[in-house]
């Protein structure tokens, strides 16, 4: 599957239909969904949000691998942004000190069970993969 | 597809999917929430960071006045982002079937 969605938080409705057509398609084990879904939105959520200086759509590639899947982002004239490398979130700090920011990529970081990412020419791509023996682990 | 009501005994009762694109509408329900709060999640089959920050926020609103909010017939998908986010700490959760 290999498709652009416009930069806006209305296209997840589409990609979470997209995906549940290449899940059926591909016969993906529905076990990885959640954290294929959590991912593909967290990390889509956060180009739009962040990588303001662009017009460009966001491509999004799915192929099945071996007991999984591999989902790639793809950003078009945008400065670098390497998601592993962002901050991480104190999970264990009191009520009064936790807010929302940060948590969508450290959960991706927790769920997917590889991250790669890729900075040329202006061009961002980052690449997760969801593997079933892993995920069962 | 993401819905949020009241029920006849006054929880609040979430279905299908809180992403990013349905945060808002959460946030609006729950700000009209002004004490002590169960969030029947039963019918929840997905949340994303923005869903988690509605729950964050509403619940340290609530807890500023010693209550909070409850959430129970949580999934064990949905809880396993509650507990990787550490919400497990921060919250009162029942999941499915306790």
């Amino acid at each position: 599957m290999k498709k652009k969605y416009k930069r806006s938080f209305d296209e997840i409705r589409e990609i979470v239909a997209d995906t549940t057509r290449f899940f059926a398609d591909e016969n993906i084990d529905q076990s990885l969904r959640m954290k294929v879904d959590l991912s593909l939105e967290e990390l889509f959520v956060n180009m739009v949000n962040y990588n303001t200086e662009t017009t460009h759509d966001i491509l999004i590639e799915m192929r099945p691998i071996a007991s999984g899947i591999e989902v790639s982002l793809t950003d078009y004239d945008v400065d670098r942004f390497d998601p592993s490398e962002s901050g991480t979130v104190d999970i264990n700090a009191p009520l009064e000190e936790r807010s929302p920011g940060g948590l969508g990529l450290y959960l991706v970081l927790k769920m997917a069970d590889s991250i790669n990412y890729e900075y040329h020419g202006r061009i961002s791509k980052i690449t997760f993969t969801n593997r079933l023996a892993v995920a069962n682990v | 597809m993401f819905e949020i009501e009241f029920n006849d005994s006054g929880a609040v009762v979430v279905s299908g999917r809180l992403d990013a694109a349905q945060s808002p509408k959460a946030q609006a329900f729950l700000d009209r929430v002004m004490d002590e709060c169960i969030v029947d999640m039963k019918a929840l089959e997905y949340i994303s960071s923005a869903g988690l920050g509605v729950l964050l926020k509403t619940h340290k609103r609530l807890m500023s006045n010693a209550t909070g909010l409850k959430l129970v017939n949580v999934n064990r998908h949905i809880n396993d982002v509650f507990r990787y986010s550490g919400f497990d700490k921060l919250f009162k959760i029942e999941t499915a079937g306790a």
